[in-house]
């Protein structure tokens, strides 16, 4: 009866003595791999957002969960009015950055979304477009 | 029949197909990009070469060739792939790739071919065009840089809308689709050239931008404007109608829509659409909820109850054949009036007493179909092309392609007097019946009249005074006509009837009717007398029985009642009188006097701004039910978005009355329908699954009888220009007003005048003009032409401002004196 327990404790107390296998997270820093898929960011190009509202990332986007409105600028050029993902649905999947034709969206090594309010997931354009 | 062997099927097809057409019989596709079924013949891409074994050694477009007994063709070999490879890669050489902004992706041929033959690389290199892009088109975007030359919009354009604004312009790598002096488009602004456009050359200007064509969900609906009964599909998205989408096999039109189907959509989703209910507090309309405004209308009409005489309803012949036979069964069964009316009175009196009279059916003998199985069209006033512009389209293909001859009487000229072969007698304004009471006078006297119908002798006697002058034209032309009318195989009659139009009444019904009669012409396809009701749904309140039966009151008398107090509570459900019934002045005081009135519609019209409560009422596109059209056509509408706001459609507003006044209580629409089948003759055996998507066409039981028509001298006042309204091509009614795309098209009230009559008043096109009457006077814009005869002024009647029942009483015409403002 005591035996199993000793042995339990013995292993236990083992690894004290050695070296984390885990990374130790908040005070260690993952090193993030080329190709990893993190927030989305818009990119930019002459100072404005390069998508043209195309509107094939919400099409293919699995998780339905982004909204794209096109407007028309002053040169009767299409561009997003409003672009908007909800990164409460997203599963990260990349496919928008995939289906993209001019290479618009891309998804940075960013993974700490965590927030206080549902509100606060709701990345806007300004928000993806901020880090450039 | 010719026999044929596509990719090893063996097909029979009629002599004058071709391979394209054969091939597409036996389920067999070839791709296409500049044929179109509804237009001849092109050839001019490329794309759908085939090879047939007797023509070894090149390949042969299939949409242009015939097909030959014994031929065998093969749809698809590799040299065929490589050769259709190369055509959309020479095409793609100039096409600039602008699939991510341009609208047409999704649903463009080109694309989706490209898609297809996996054309991902191009062996050639070239600069794209620079053409500049025609942004400033309110309906109507030209991206010439995006053509492919298929010249679709330029032949539909002229073989069918009969317009012909495009033609190629310049030669070789140059040759763009052009314009008049290449400047921008001015024209009917029917859209037929944006819907059959293979790429996205040419764009729907308020759809721009607004949803890709495949998150559209797609509802095949029918038009809500005229009566012609177009069948449309339109695509909503997020509760939004957004647009409407071509379908070339929708209806017997082949998808084809006008300027206010394809462009006039967006009342259904105007800002000024109503929301919620409004009650008159203090002197005021203030929001109320459902349970207050019905509250009170309930409580008003239970009190009209024991003294049904004093309630009266008007209701618009835009509702569903549902909605319209509720609203009789609770107004004429429930409460007990037969006060019920629609179209000012005498917009269906063609009908509900004319052709009553004539062929013993409140219905048109003919039908739509007819047009084109005709040998000659007898057309009253050239203004029917602007009633029912498809109806137009009909015309100009049966004139072009079968050479059908067009005859036209009418006070003005217009679109169709300009078709080829087409002889048009312009008469004064008002002789219409004068004018059939000669043709049959002269039928007669030529000894052309079949014997032995019914009143033959009656009519005999009442026109044996007729003459061609007192239709004030030439004896000759009224004696070719009827000659040429009684020798034709088959030929037709058609007349408009609208509010606009207060001499196509029942009188003119029965004289035109006389005419087909006593040749023969009736009871036979392609021949008889096509009337054709104003809106969506003339037909359907007809049908329904929305017009007194017995002692009731008509729309006339109502309006009188209401002045004169008989009339308490009036009860409005879609018409706008103050704006379309004629008299404005004495429509409003009438108004004003009733002690209550309740108006259900989509805005705050005219006559709603007067009501003391409103009901906010949904659109077509927000409710399902059936239309009825010119020619008896039931067809299915069917709900494409959910209501707007609080609004709630007329069959639930007038369910709940019905069932709050003790009447009947239906769970939904669909079982009106079958009351309706069950409770009118000649809907019998019909239920709306059965409509389909097609629709049937009701039979008619013809007695057809000769009715002596008296002609009104017509009385021309010296010094006075004679006023005759009627229908401008880009409106219908007065809802077409909430649409934008016709009011960047039509915005204003206008009088057209003659070339002559302006000099003579030193009037100019676009200025402001006073019209006078003895009724009141307006002020318009001036409309400068050769259009109308010297003598003649014409005005639509669908404006709120500067709305021409200012000046009329009900009149066929109205004598005016128009100066400058
Ligand atoms: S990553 Fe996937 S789920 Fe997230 S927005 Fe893109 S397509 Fe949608
Ligand atoms: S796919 Fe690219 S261009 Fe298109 S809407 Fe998405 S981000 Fe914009
Ligand atoms: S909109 Fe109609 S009338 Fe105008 S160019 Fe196109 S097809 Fe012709
Ligand atoms: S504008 Fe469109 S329909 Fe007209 S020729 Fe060009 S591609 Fe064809
Ligand atoms: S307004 Fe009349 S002609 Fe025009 S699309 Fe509608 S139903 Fe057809
Ligand atoms: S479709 Fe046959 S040549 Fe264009």
């Amino acid at each position: 009866m005591i035996m199993p327990l000793i042995k339990g404790l013995q292993i236990t107390i083992s690894h004290m003595f050695k070296k984390p296998v885990t990374l130790q997270y908040p005070t260690e820093r993952p090193d993030v791999k080329p190709g990893f898929r993190g927030l989305h960011a818009l990119n930019v190009s002459h100072d404005k957002a390069k998508c043209v509202a195309c509107y094939l990332c919400p099409t293919v986007c699995p998780a339905k969960c982004i909204t794209v409105e096109a407007g028309e600028d002053a040169n009767h050029d299409k561009y997003a009015a409003k672009y908007e993902i909800d990164m409460l649905r997203c599963i990260f999947c990349g496919y928008c950055v995939e289906a993209c034709p001019v290479d618009a969206i891309r998804m940075t090594e960013q993974f700490e979304l965590a927030n206080y309010s549902r509100a606060d997931f709701t990345y806007t354009k300004d928000r993806l477009l901020e880090k450039k | 029949m010719v026999n044929l062997t596509i990719d090893g099927k063996q097909v029979a097809v009629e002599k004058d197909a071709t391979i394209y057409d054969a091939a597409k019989a036996c389920g067999i596709k070839i791709p296409i990009l500049c044929h179109d079924k509804k237009l001849h013949p092109f050839g001019g891409c490329r794309m759908c070469l085939v090879e047939v074994e007797q023509m070894k050694g090149r390949l042969i477009p299939a949409c242009t060739t015939p097909v030959t007994e014994g031929m065998i063709v093969q749809t698809t070999t590799d040299e065929i792939v490589k050769a259709r490879k190369l055509v959309l890669e020479l095409l793609l050489l100039k096409h600039p790739i602008d699939c991510p902004v341009c609208d047409a992706a999704g649903d463009c041929d080109l694309q989706n071919l490209t898609y297809e033959y996996k054309v991902n690389m191009n062996r050639f290199v070239d600069e794209k065009f620079n053409h500049e892009i025609d942004y400033e088109n309110p309906l109507i975007e030209r991206d010439m840089n995006r053509c492919i030359h298929c010249g679709k919009c330029a032949r539909i354009c002229d073989e069918i809308v009969s317009y012909g604004a495009y033609t190629f312009i310049n030669r070789g790598i140059e040759a763009k689709m052009g314009t008049e002096f290449d400047g921008p488009l001015n024209c009917e602004f029917c859209g037929s050239c944006v819907s059959v456009c293979p790429v996205g050359a040419l764009n729907s200007r308020p759809f721009k931008f607004k949803a890709r064509w495949w998150a559209l969900q797609k509802t095949k609906s029918v038009c809500s404007y005229c009566g012609t009964g177009c069948q449309l599909t339109l695509g909503s998205k997020d509760g939004k109608v957004l647009t409407t989408i071509y379908d070339e096999n929708q209806g017997f039109h082949n998808g084809q829509l006008c300027t206010r189907g394809r462009f006039g959509y967006q009342f259904v989703n105007s800002d000024k659409r109503l929301t919620a209910p409004l009650v008159r507090r203090n002197g005021k309309l203030q929001e109320a909820t459902w349970e207050e405004a019905l509250a009170e209308v309930t409580t008003r009409l239970a009190a009209g109850k024991s003294d049904p005489a004093s309630i009266a309803a008007l209701a618009t012949p835009r509702l569903t054949n549902e909605e319209l036979f509720l609203f009789g069964k609770l107004f004429r069964g429930t409460i007990g009036t037969d006060n019920i009316d629609h179209s000012a009175g005498y917009a269906h009196e063609a009908l509900t007493k004319g052709a009553v009279a004539s062929f013993g059916v409140a219905a048109s003998p003919a039908e739509i179909a007819d047009v084109q199985k005709s040998n000659l069209l007898l057309v009253v006033k050239s203004d029917a092309y602007e009633t029912h512009p498809v109806i137009g389209f009909e015309i100009n293909l049966g004139v072009k392609r079968k050479g059908i001859a067009l005859r036209i009487v009418s006070d003005k000229k217009g679109k169709l007097t300009r078709l080829p072969g087409a002889k048009t007698t312009v008469h004064a304004p008002g002789n219409e019946v004068a004018l059939f009471n000669a043709l049959c006078k002269s039928v007669i006297d030529q000894g052309l009249a079949v014997e032995g119908v019914a009143g033959l002798d009656a009519l005999k006697a009442a026109v044996a005074d007729a003459t061609a002058e007192k239709a004030g034209v030439s004896a000759e032309e009224i004696a070719a006509i009827a000659k040429e009318f009684a020798s034709a195989e088959k030929a037709l009659i058609i007349l408009p009837i609208g509010q606009g139009y207060p001499g196509h009444n029942a009188v003119l019904a029965n004289a035109a009717a006389n005419l087909a009669i006593l040749t023969g012409q009736v009871g036979k396809e392609g021949a008889g007398l096509l009337i054709m009701g104003e809106k969506n749904n003339s037909q359907g309140a007809v049908d329904m029985g929305i017009y007194p039966k017995g002692t009731g009151l008509n729309a006339a008398a109502i309006i009188d009642g209401c002045a004169n107090g008989n009339v308490k509570t009036l009860f409005v459900a879609g018409e706008n009188p103050v704006v379309s019934y004629p008299n404005r002045k004495k429509v409003e005081k009438a108004l004003e006097n009733v002690e209550f009135m309740v108006v259900s519609d989509l805005f705050l019209t005219e006559t709603a701004a007067m009501a003391d409560v409103v009901l906010p009422a949904v659109s077509f596109a927000e409710k399902s039910g059936t239309f009825t059209s010119l020619g008896r056509r039931v067809q299915n509408v069917r709900k494409a978005i959910p209501a707007i706001g609080l609004a709630k459609s007329d069959f639930e507003i007038l369910n709940t009355l019905s069932q709050a006044l003790g009447g009947a209580r239906y769970n939904n629409q669909g079982e009106v329908f079958t009351e309706i089948a069950a409770s009118v003759p000649a809907y019998k055996g019909l239920t709306q699954a059965g409509l389909k998507d097609e629709g049937a066409v009701y039979p008619v039981a013809l007695s057809a009888k000769l009715v002596p028509a008296a002609a009104k001298a017509a009385a021309p006042a010296a010094g006075k220009l004679a006023l005759v309204t009627g229908s401008a091509l880009y409106h219908c009614g007065t809802m077409s007003r909430f649409g934008e795309g016709p009011m960047y098209v039509c915005p204003d009230a206008y009088a057209e005048l003659n070339v002559a009559d302006a000099a003579a008043l030193k009037v100019e096109e676009g200025d402001q003009v006073t019209v006078t009457s003895g009724t009141g006077a307006v002020q318009v814009v001036a409309k400068v032409g050769k259009r109308v005869p010297q003598g003649v002024v014409f005005s639509p009647y669908h404006f709120g401002e500067g709305s021409v029942n200012t000046i009329t009483d009900g009149a066929e015409v109205t004598y005016v004196s128009v100066a400058k403002k």
